[in-house]
């Protein structure tokens, strides 16, 4: 157990001031699943091997006969054993309406859902639970400050920066909103090498510019924004910076104390944990000053029939009964990473990222979008590319049927960054950390059958 | 193993051309009025909707021949990558289709690659498909469909369902995706058959229609509407624009939507009040409503170049049409304004009545 002792370093809700010993016997549980070998990775056994037990859905046929290999993580990740049986747990031991009940039920559901906040907020760093706001997903959290914060902030010749590789969900809230207030969206192209333009940010950036939007992490490009200095310039002429952590909240630390971001959005299903839930990180005195997004229950203060009054955040922002079992899933999925340590995750990702693009590289007539790799230019465990002559959705189909290679192929929500680059559709690899080695070997032997079958049929 | 399924399609090729051109002895059917009532385009059609519920699928023998060989070539291949292999092998029969009929009124909708069907009418009145692709698998598909399709009447056209994909043992090999671009590429094509003779019933001879130009054409909408008229009780809309040649929209209302169209009398040009006139006098009808709804189509490639007059909705009540079909009716007008017709008259919208149905 000498190995484990390190780790718990990471898990910092382990304090004497939690409460909660099933916190302590979760963790314990959670380490007793991921940690039968030793954590240490050595060479032969990469944390990919260890964790795979702990993903059930791994371990298994499709079309009868092919090992799945699932490369699809960007999309969604695959949820652990400990997640699943939180979730199971929460259904049939206590479940109950939260926040407003006296009986026993939902005292304890109360307890694991506010339990679940403290958890996102120490996993991201936050100076309080109370500037974590629960969400549907990203997508609703990225929409709760466009309506919310974008409504009453922006206002006609305002400018709001995102970049031509941001996600649709990134986007689109900013068109609806920008047209009902007036405001301009400027697009920061992408510089030589395929990633935005930091250099044409700064000379966006203008006092006009009231708030950046952009992502950590590309979903298509691989590339890694220096948030930290992004954030630095932004505030420097005012502006205030939206995170799209999508990408990077599941597979690296983030520190929204060290970035100093306003606002920064993540999904629980991209980190472990189940649909459904996702949440906004808002510093508190931004979220004090925002009006409500949804109204209804939980949200309000007192009620009258021709006017009500609201609640402090983070329950302005929480209308209705919200995704309880989810919250305390996403909850388990914060233990179940933070028990192997989210600098462990991220240092072997890198590794994989690099196995994955060099050996993709190798594909005769191959396009990887993004940066090239080097010394100073890291990519995400993520590759989307096209071979030349063959499209990728014949590529991702043959993948799936004949080698059981789960890929995917399209726009990858973001058309915008497609139609930059001049292509239609792109086929996307992208990895977690219970991916290993040979998942990488066995996409590559498929793909480079693949491409030959294709070649043939010229 | 790929080579031997390649030759046995191959061999299945040279023995049965599918290019045999049929007599069109089948379009009879559309003026008789209880077997349009009948007519199989909307059961069709809703059975495609339907196709994916938990209704049987379409036996084999309802397929075209070429269709039905297709199948039973598809299913005599059992190994899944000699399937593909087959199906890229349709694929590669497809010539490219020439770039001017990669059209957005062409375009298959729902697919995740881009997908062009193009269709008009042979010597022969049957319907010729093309289609495009740049997925390979897709082309595929479409070359399956172009084959299996090509030439065939279009009653037969519009019978087929989806459901024989299933046969072909690709269903499970396909997304849900692909699977809905293959639908929709199959109502793409069964949409252009039927609009290819409609419209070339209307020209009385051959006609290219390969694409659907007019703005103004939405969706084919094929309803049964049942009423008082006895007869006929669909409405089909269906326009095309050809490069040289009479371009004729025409729309045939049967149904009592036909909502107001006010009596305009007033505010007609010369040739409105030229087909009052004629209508006047030949058909002496108790109601006649004639009204220029040409500024509807302006900008409407058939439009320029003419001035104006081109497009009017007629409702006409009259006792001329007693026994006579919905069909026949039209083709009465259209008898009586033959001469306007011929000189730049582009689309009647025709409600024709007897004074009992009113």
């Amino acid at each position: 157990m000498e190995a484990v002792v390190p780790k718990l370093a990471s898990f910092n809700l382990l304090n004497p001031k939690s409460k909660s010993k099933s916190a302590i016997r979760r963790f314990s549980s959670a380490l007793c699943v991921s940690s039968s070998p030793s954590v240490t990775s050595t060479d032969s056994v990469s944390l990919g091997h260890i964790t795979r037990p702990d993903f059930p859905i791994l371990h298994q046929e499709v079309y009868g006969s092919k090992k799945l290999v699932y490369l699809d993580n960007a999309a969604t990740s695959q949820k652990p054993i400990a997640v699943l049986k939180a979730l199971q747990n929460y259904y049939e031991a206590y479940n109950s309406n939260v926040h407003r009940g006296i009986h026993f039920l939902s005292a304890k559901a109360t307890d694991e859902y506010e339990l679940a906040r403290k958890k996102v907020a120490a996993f991201i760093n936050a100076s309080d639970s109370g500037e974590i706001v629960f969400t549907k997903n990203a997508t609703e959290a990225i929409n709760l400050v466009a309506y919310s914060w974008g409504l009453s902030n922006l206002k006609s010749g305002d400018e709001v920066i995102l970049t031509v590789a941001e996600h649709h969900s990134a986007i689109v809230p900013w068109q609806l909103v920008a047209q009902k207030t007036g405001a301009n969206l400027k697009f920061l192209n992408l510089n030589d090498d395929e990633s935005p333009d930091l250099d044409k940010l700064k000379e966006m950036l203008s006092r006009k510019t009231k708030l950046v939007v952009i992502h950590h992490i590309s979903n298509m490009l691989a590339s890694i924004l220096p948030i930290e200095e992004i954030v630095h310039w932004s505030h420097d002429v005012g502006a205030k910076v939206l995170v799209d952590a999508c990408q990077s909240v599941p597979h690296m630390v983030v520190d929204v104390q060290g970035l100093d971001a306003d606002f920064l959005v993540a999904s629980s299903h991209k980190m472990c944990g189940p649909t459904g839930i996702g949440f906004l990180f808002g510093k508190s005195d931004l979220l004090s000053a925002m009006p409500p997004f949804l109204g209804g229950g939980e949200m309000i203060s007192d009620v009258f029939l021709d006017h009500s009054t609201f609640a402090d955040p983070p329950s302005r922002f929480e209308a209705g009964t919200p995704a309880i079992g989810e919250a305390i899933g996403l909850g388990a999925a914060i233990d179940y990473l933070s028990t192997i340590g989210m600098q462990k995750i991220h240092a072997y990702e890198m590794e994989l990222a690099k196995y994955l693009y060099e050996n993709l590289l190798s594909i005769p007539n191959i396009r990887i979008y993004g940066p090239k790799p080097s010394e100073h230019v890291q990519r995400a465990a993520l590759c989307s590319f096209n071979v030349e002559n063959i499209h990728p959705t014949d590529i991702a189909t043959l993948l799936d049927q004949q080698y059981g290679v789960a890929t995917r192929s399209g726009h990858h929500c973001a058309q915008p960054l497609h139609r930059y680059l001049g292509v239609n559709a792109s086929a996307r690899a992208s990895l977690h950390f219970y991916n290993t080695k040979e998942d990488v070997d066995e996409f590559i032997h498929a793909l480079n059958e693949t491409v030959s079958f294709f070649n043939v049929f010229k | 193993m790929a080579s031997s399924s390649i030759s046995s399609c191959l061999r299945l090729f040279t023995t049965r051309s599918f290019l045999s051109p049929k007599p069109r002895k089948n379009l009879s059917f559309f003026y008789k009025p209880t077997s349009f009532a009948k007519n199989p385009l909307s059961k069709s059609l809703v059975a495609v909707s339907s196709s994916t519920s938990t209704s049987p699928i379409q036996p084999v023998e309802d397929l075209p021949p070429k269709l039905q060989e297709i199948v039973q070539l598809f299913q005599s291949v059992q190994e899944p990558k000699a399937k593909y292999e087959q199906l890229l092998f349709y694929g590669k029969s497809l010539k490219p289709l020439d770039t001017r009929f990669k059209t957005r009124e062409n375009k298959v909708e729902g697919c995740v690659s881009q997908v062009w069907v193009r269709a008009y009418l042979d010597d022969q009145k049957n319907v010729v498909y093309e289609a495009d692709s740049d997925s390979v698998l897709t082309k595929g598909l479409a070359a399956l469909l172009v084959q299996g399709l090509s030439n065939r009447p279009v009653e037969e056209i519009v019978k087929v369902t989806p459901d024989f994909v299933v046969l072909l043992g690709l269903q499970q090999s396909l997304t849900p995706s692909r699977n809905n671009g293959f639908l929709n590429m199959l109502k793409l094509m069964q949409k252009k058959a039927v609009e290819l003779v409609f419209e070339s019933e209307k020209a009385g001879g051959s006609v290219e229609g390969s694409n659907l130009g007019s703005k103004n054409s939405k969706n084919l909408t094929l309803e049964r509407k049942g009423d008082g008229v006895g007869g006929l009780e669909s409405k089909v809309e269906s326009s095309s624009q050809v490069g040289s040649g009479k371009n004729l929209t025409l729309e045939m209302e049967g149904d009592s939507g036909a909502g107001d169209n006010g009596s305009n009398s007033g505010g007609l040009g010369s040739r409105g009040m030229r087909i009052r006139d004629k209508l006047e006098k030949e058909l002496r009808p108790v109601v006649l409503e004639v009204e220029d709804i040409s500024y509807q189509h302006a900008g409407h490639a058939g439009v320029r170049g003419s001035d104006g007059e081109t497009h009017f909705n007629v409702k006409i009540v009259s006792k001329e049409f007693e026994g006579k079909s919905l069909v026949k009716r039209h083709r009465l007008i259209y008898d009586l304004l033959q001469e306007e017709l011929q000189n730049g008259l582009h689309a009647l919208s025709i409600v024709a009545r007897t004074p009992s149905e009113v």
